[in-house]
């Protein structure tokens, strides 16, 4: 019967294909300005590391005197203080952590074929790609050796190899980063990232570094943060061995921490550190504080996705209900005109039941078409989005999921919207409409 | 057959009530024909719907091949409707969009039945009304006569055993009426029982069987038995 139903509501889109055309066009817009925004919602509050999210967790020490406040909800620090990064680092733990920083390069090669350019880095240690799940096209991330050397070695991503080295495999290539040249020890695959959930210091949407370094270059080289930097007391720092020992916070600290007890074990050894710290004249506060926060959580906490565009999702929806009120009159209108038919077929053995069906068939067909045509005026409207804004590039996209959603979406709306007029010319009387046709 | 004992109809606005039917009683005999006359107004129609469960009672009992209508729901009076009653309409009633064929179809797919044996029937029925070429043809490409024969075929595709016929002939000229009352005893020589309202006392007295129904109660019944006529009074 479904199948007869699908015929009878084709049928009935081509008896009035105006009006169809019409509803379907309504449908349209309204699911076309509604994925397009919910797709960008999608993308932005999307888990950027499903499979491990819950097991990486951002580290923040309250630093700050009793009496500071800092502008965060809990009033906590986002970012270490180098001492404490480093301290962190060398603590005798098995969990993986990486300390990291954003700065970034002047880039050449010995060679007039390419012109130098701005490069960004991240400093960081060589743990970095195994916690992130990144993979190596060539070679690999730098040795504990190198890092405790600060070598001048660098991991670089695809798209710098390829511009640099045509795609070759360039391990063991000498790049020249400002004044010093640097040994390629890997390049990293395409690392497609929507959110820089790792450091949301400078935009959760920007691109990732094209560099990667070790950490200890940033006391051997003096390399100053891309990022922000922030105190909460006055300090004099007048050398940089003087900012690597104050309490300006400017280092991203991140821990793997795979079952509750390796995280009970951490946060244990995170309140000895701070009270061991405490002896020596720092963390002057009455309660000692931490916070570890996984991905999803971190991102939640840094307002990834704004309150705006949780409006625009809202609005887009207030929309599409536009819409659907528009097609719910044309419904109406289409439906009980064709009550004389309905009142043949209820007489010939349709249950109200049966009729009911049969209309909601039909809507659940419109939306079906619309849905279609909204993801074709939704990808227009990302391909907008996407030219707006570089970092929307990456987000202006649907998934899958969206992809599947639409229809979904459209249906099931068009169902509602269709709900009452399929009722109510299901139940009208037929003997009136037998008599006058 | 069926069975109506002071059934009651009032319809109800804020400002009148109109009593349709009025301790309406009638019993019809399986294989009858039988012609239903009065006035307009006088609640022929309605009780044709009634009987054919496309309106409600108010009041008392209704029977059908021995089923109580007034204890069935929406889908059970549905069910007894498409598998005892085939209808015909003084306007035909074809569905414009779709072919003869497919008209003949829709009470056959309400009731399930399979495609091949959906086909068997239709072509059948298209053959007794003498249609069987124009299969393919919509309705609004045939003539009057030719519609009713056409919802004469969809009224007998479920071999029904009780055709409620409401001014069958009214839409059509006098050749086309012949034409289709002919039918309209045909079928009922071939068993199914039919209770046909008009206007046309001419029509009706080819009927066996004749009431009338004045101020929704029956008010006459006239039983033609050949050149014999049997008159009696409120059907007693």
């Amino acid at each position: 019967m479904f199948i007869h139903y699908l015929d009878l509501s084709w049928r009935s889109f081509k008896r009035t294909p105006l009006v169809s055309f019409l509803m379907v066009l309504a449908i349209a817009i309204g699911i076309g300005i509604t994925m397009t925004s919910l797709s960008v919602y999608h993308m932005m509050s999307a888990d950027p590391i499903p499979e491990k999210s819950s097991q990486l967790y951002s580290v923040q020490l309250q630093t700050m005197d009793d009496g500071s406040t800092w502008w965060t909800e809990d009033n906590m620090p986002l970012q270490l203080t180098y001492q404490d990064a480093e301290n962190l680092l060398n603590a005798p733990t098995s969990e993986k952590k990486v300390a990291m920083m954003r700065t970034g390069f002047s880039v050449y090669l010995d060679s007039d074929k390419i012109k130098p350019f701005i490069g960004s880095a991240r400093m960081t240690t060589p743990d970095f790609f195994s916690m992130f799940d990144l993979s190596f096209l060539y070679g690999g991330a730098w040795s504990k050796e190198q890092e405790n050397s600060a070598a001048p070695v660098v991991v670089i991503t695809q798209e710098i190899n390829d511009k640099l080295f045509a795609g070759k495999n360039s391990v063991g290539e000498l790049i020249y980063l400002d004044d010093a040249s640097y040994q390629v020890a890997g390049v990293i695959n395409h690392w497609p990232l929507n959110i820089k959930y790792y450091d949301l210091n400078n935009g959760a949407f920007n691109q990732v570094e094209e560099l990667f370094m070790p950490f200890s270059l940033i006391k051997a080289k003096e390399l100053v943060s891309w990022g922000n930097s922030n105190g909460w007391k006055h300090e004099n720092t007048p050398t940089f061995a003087d900012k690597l020992q104050s309490e300006q916070v400017w280092i991203q600290f991140w821990a793997e921490l795979n079952t509750l007890e390796q995280k009970q074990a951490y946060q244990n050894y995170l309140l000895a550190y701070m009270q061991e710290q405490q002896k020596r004249g720092r963390f002057n506060r009455k309660e000692l504080e931490y916070k570890l926060r996984d991905v999803n959580q971190w991102m939640q906490y840094n307002n990834v996705v704004t309150e705006d565009n949780k409006i625009l999702v809202g609005l887009s929806f207030m929309f599409l209900g536009v819409c659907l009120a528009n097609i719910l009159g044309l419904l109406l209108a289409k439906f009980l005109r064709r009550a004389p038919e309905v009142g043949v077929r209820r007489a010939l053995g349709a249950s109200k039941r049966q009729i009911f069906l049969q209309h909601l068939v039909e809507v659940a067909m419109l939306g079906f078409i619309g849905g279609m045509l909204g993801i074709v005026l939704a990808q227009l409207g990302l391909m907008g989005v996407g030219q707006s804004y570089d970092y929307y590039e990456n987000l202006a996209t649907m998934d899958l999921t969206m992809l599947l959603s639409a229809p979904l979406i459209a249906i099931t709306t068009c169902i509602l919207a269709g709900l009452y007029p399929a009722w109510l010319v299901c139940k009208t009387n037929p003997a009136i409409y037998l008599k006058s046709q | 057959m069926l069975q109506m004992n002071n059934v009651s109809k009032v319809y109800q606005t804020e400002m009148v009530q109109t009593h349709a039917l009025r301790d309406f009683n009638l019993q019809v005999n399986e294989g009858e024909f039988i012609a239903v006359t009065g006035p307009s107004g006088s609640g022929k129609t309605t009780f044709l719907n009634i009987a054919g469960m496309l309106e409600p009672f108010n009041e008392g009992e209704y029977l059908l091949d021995g089923v109580n209508v007034g204890s069935l729901n929406d889908n059970q009076r549905a069910d007894l409707r498409n598998q005892k009653i085939g209808f015909i309409f003084q306007g035909f009633n074809l569905i414009p969009d779709l072919n003869l064929y497919e008209n003949i179809e829709v009470p056959l797919r309400y009731r399930g039945i399979k495609a091949n044996e959906r086909k068997r029937r239709i072509e059948q029925c298209l053959e007794q009304v003498g249609l069987a070429s124009r299969a393919k043809h919509l309705p609004q490409q045939l003539s009057g006569g030719q519609q009713q024969r056409v919802a004469i075929a969809r009224a007998l595709a479920g071999e029904p055993r009780f055709l409620l016929a409401d001014e069958p002939t009214g839409n059509l000229d006098s050749l086309m009426a012949r034409q289709v009352m002919e039918l309209l005893e045909q079928i009922n020589r071939d068993g199914a029982t039919i209770v046909m309202v008009t206007h046309d006392s001419e029509l009706a007295r080819r009927a066996p069987r004749n009431i009338q129904v004045v101020d929704g109660q029956l008010a006459d019944f006239t039983l033609y038995q050949g050149a014999q006529t049997i008159k009696t009074a409120s059907g007693v």
